[in-house]
């Protein structure tokens, strides 16, 4: 049987939830005979081809963000998200109680910094959105899998649900929102 | 009530006419998820988590607030009806900053469950993210609106148990917030904090900060054990985790004595002066030395062969009844002494006196009613007393009769409205008269034939007719108006309860007793064989101390040769200290480090509340269990076993039995 082509991403997170799945040691073997991923943090490639499975970590917090998301969901046949960023914005939000400019002037120029004042600014940098949005907020996602991080074992199931042919739906044993 | 049969998910099910679909299904184990719902409070229907489809209404309805009739067909479980509250769920979540990985909360939150229960894995909604306030500046309390669902349990629990009716709700609609009185801080406001928002708040919204990060509900043991603060004897449920306490809670916070107070709930977290770990004995240079157990008590011992007479011993009324009465064998039997008491006994003498002076064969201080008593009263006096500051649950009972019934309330009090917006009439008798003014009502109770008492004994008659109007206004500067005002608002009352306490039992006239009593009796206000009188005695296990007969005589008139201080972990006060002075050689057996320890010559230690256990008699009679909640730190010994072993070393047996 061909290997289920999947790809990954990460946004606006603390790759807390690729670490999950890479918590999944030796299980990570057999998985290996299953999916082949390709472009990914963990495989370093980093322009999309199409894929079966497509994954998000974090939520969408700048242009880049947005365009990355948009990219995946285009070469993916299935969208899925990992952890409480995607799924809800998580703890990114924390931004969104305060203006853009307030934030970026705080982090550049106030006491929180030693730097100078100035607020870097090049095209490679992408600006801010005015907030930090969960991924269904811009692309259509087919599934979730909520946690900050998820465990390894919700990770797992979802992965296995997919493999099986079944959009997967956390049981409630397994969800947490921390 | 008669009874009705309702149909629900196609079983039938019987209620009583009156009760609410929600309290049916709860009642015959019919599971349906609530948020707003919190058992003892009135249902509103705030967050419709509890929506049930009922044959012909037209959309589903909120079973907490939907009146059960004879006949109805009802659906708790359809895929509708689940749906519906998903989507709640999620409007819920949108509505506010519900992030549960920078919540402390998190674990412990009845939202974050119901998320979990109805597998709520995305929000199909934008997030409002409003950026909202937290009011921090109380001392035990935080309100965090990000976190608040408006479901209004604290807003009713403060309302309606604990009667301080400080929060409630400001602004309107979605930009409601829950508030103390006028958009107040919590800090600054009329708030009380007896915490009982905090046990009712399903989510992260209302903490307190003594609790925060402590631990989960899930990784605690709990244990439900009695106040050790005050008389009253509200029961605490205590989590503790690795012998450590995390948090205290009521068990059941709606019932009277469930509110609980800042000193039951907060305060007994607290350990904070130096406890006492090791035994110290006043070694050659006067300083006090660290011994063994062994060595201290080699001490006590000889000294106490030395000096048998004039040797005394005092006992803090924080601990059981166990302790209680092994402290009063070893006295007598060890120490051979009858000089004993306990540091609150003066107040027990002067009440039991004038109950004896009232009733001279009857049943001592059962005469007088259960605090619940006070939830049924339409009129409360109170006399001598600040219940909300010595007994706070009094108080709460209090606020609770007279916004909730309508009670008045009149505070007979020279110097301070202890109950300031809630009374009716201050009656500010010149300092010490109040004694006049009680037996000044009830002349004129009498006078004005308001007293309901069939047959008035001719004496008491006669006693009292010095009291008429002229005579208590001389000695009082309470004019007629209001002395019959106060004789009219009582003596109409149906239930009237009267409440005395420190103010009148530290002028130590038993006579003032005896007034109070008669006052009640006048009136008829007889519950069985109980007088509608209640007295706050100090405390938490005075009165069991007093049944054990530790207290049967004072002892500070003179100062003894000796003494041996029970103090547990009960504070010391400056009158005590002063009388301490000049005493040869005294024992402090005390949990913490104090005044009082550094003046001993042998300090022992002993146990906090929550290392000691045994019976506790509150105020009103009741027979409450203390429970042991943590390890004794450091193995320290119980005070039983201390005393034990000092009659050991005087070749005395001193059993518990």
């Amino acid at each position: 049987m061909a290997k289920v082509k999947v790809a990954t991403a990460w946004l606006d997170c603390c790759s807390g939830c690729h670490m999950s799945f890479l918590d999944l040691d030796e299980v990570l073997i057999d998985l290996a005979s299953a999916i082949e991923i390709t472009a990914s943090p963990i495989t370093d490639i980093k322009e999309f081809s199409p894929v079966d499975v497509g994954i998000i970590e974090g939520a969408v917090s700048t242009t880049h963000d947005e365009e990355v998301a948009k990219k995946l969901r285009a070469n993916c046949k299935i969208l899925m998200v990992w952890g409480d960023c995607a799924c809800f914005g998580g703890i990114c939000t924390m931004r969104n109680l305060f203006p853009k400019e307030e934030i970026l002037r705080r982090y550049y120029s106030t006491e929180s910094t030693t730097k100078d004042s100035n607020i870097p600014s090049s095209e490679d940098i992408p600006p801010l959105l005015e907030q930090v949005k969960p991924v269904n907020q811009v692309v259509k996602v087919d599934c979730y899998v909520p946690g900050c991080p998820p465990s390894s074992k919700a990770i797992h199931y979802a992965l296995t649900e997919l493999l099986e042919g079944r959009i997967p739906i956390l049981p409630s044993e397994m969800m947490r929102f921390d | 009530m008669s009874e009705i049969i309702l149909t629900i998910n196609g079983r039938q099910v019987k209620g009583k006419e009156g009760d609410t679909v929600l309290e049916i299904c709860q009642a015959n184990g019919i599971d349906v998820p609530t948020l707003c719902h919190l058992e003892g409070l009135s249902d509103v229907g705030a967050c419709r988590m509890c929506v049930v489809e009922i044959e012909r209404e037209r959309n589903p309805v909120p079973a907490c607030t939907y009146p059960a009739r004879d006949g109805l067909v009802v659906k708790t479980d359809t895929e509708r009806v689940e749906k519906y509250r998903r989507q709640i769920l999620e409007l819920i979540f949108t509505e506010r900053n519900h992030f549960c990985m920078f919540c402390e909360q998190s674990g412990d939150c009845e939202l974050q469950k119901l998320a979990y229960r109805y597998q709520m894995d995305n929000v199909r909604y934008p997030y409002t993210f409003p950026s909202l306030p937290v009011d921090s500046l109380s001392d035990y309390l935080v309100i965090d609106h990000n976190r608040c669902v408006l479901c209004g349990r604290c807003v009713r629990v403060c309302s309606e148990i604990a009667a301080g009716h400080t929060l409630d709700f400001g602004k309107r609609g979605w930009r409601t917030l829950v508030g103390a009185d006028l958009e107040q801080s919590l800090g600054e406001s009329s708030c009380l904090s007896c915490g009982a928002c905090v046990q009712a708040c399903p989510t992260g919204a209302i903490f307190s900060k003594v609790n925060l990060y402590r631990g989960k509900t899930d990784e605690c043991q709990q244990i439900t054990t009695v106040c050790p603060a005050c008389g009253v004897g509200c029961e605490l449920n205590v989590m503790v985790k690795d012998n450590n306490l995390v948090r205290i809670e009521a068990p059941e916070l709606t019932e009277p004595r469930g509110p609980l107070c800042p000193i039951g709930r907060f305060e007994l977290l607290y350990q904070t002066p130096p406890r006492v770990i090791s035994p110290l004995v006043r070694g050659k240079q006067g300083k006090l030395e660290e011994s063994s157990l062994d060595r201290a008590t080699q001490v006590i011992a000889e000294r106490l062969r030395e000096t048998k007479d004039g040797f005394a011993g005092i006992i803090s009324t924080r601990v059981p009844n166990e302790t209680l009465s092994l402290f009063r064998k070893f006295i007598a039997e060890v120490v051979g002494s009858d000089w004993i008491d306990t540091r609150d006994g003066g107040s027990y003498r002067i009440i039991s006196q004038g109950i004896r002076q009232f009733q001279n064969k009857g049943k001592g201080l059962d005469i007088e009613c259960p605090v619940e008593e006070i939830l049924k009263a339409d009129c409360i006096l109170i006399v001598g007393a600040n219940p909300a500051e010595t007994h706070p649950i009094i108080g709460t009972l209090v606020r609770r009769a007279v916004s909730q019934r309508g009670a008045k309330l009149i505070v007979i009090d020279p110097s301070r409205d202890v109950f300031s917006l809630w009374t009716d009439l201050w009656l500010k008798p010149r300092a010490g008269s109040e004694g006049v003014l009680l037996n000044g009502i009830a002349m004129t109770l009498i006078d004005r034939g308001l007293a309901k008492q069939e047959k008035i004994p001719a004496e008491l008659v006669s006693s009292l007719s010095q009291y008429k109007t002229d005579e208590v206004n001389r000695a009082t500067g309470i004019d007629k108006e209001n002395l019959e005002l106060a004789t009219e608002i009582y003596g109409q009352a149906e239930h009237g309860v009267i409440i005395y306490g420190e103010g009148l039992l530290e002028r130590n006239e038993s006579s003032l007793v005896t007034s109070v009593l008669h006052l009640a009796d006048l009136t008829g206000n007889w519950v069985g064989d109980r007088l509608r009188v209640i007295s706050l005695k100090p405390g938490a296990n005075s009165r069991g101390a007093w049944e054990l007969g530790l207290a049967l005589k004072g002892i500070k008139q003179n100062k003894p040769k000796g003494l041996y201080l029970l103090l547990a972990d009960e504070p010391v006060d400056e009158e005590l200290l002063g009388w301490l002075k000049g005493i040869n050689f005294l024992v402090v057996q005390a949990s913490y480090h104090s005044p009082a320890t550094s003046m001993a010559d042998v300090v022992l230690p002993s146990p906090i509340w929550a290392e000691r256990e045994g019976k506790y008699v509150s105020m009103d009679g009741r027979i409450c269990e203390l429970k042991q909640v943590l390890q004794p730190k450091e193995g320290l010994p119980q005070d039983q076993e201390i005393l034990m072993e000092i009659s050991k070393q005087l070749g005395r047996r001193l059993s518990s039995s």
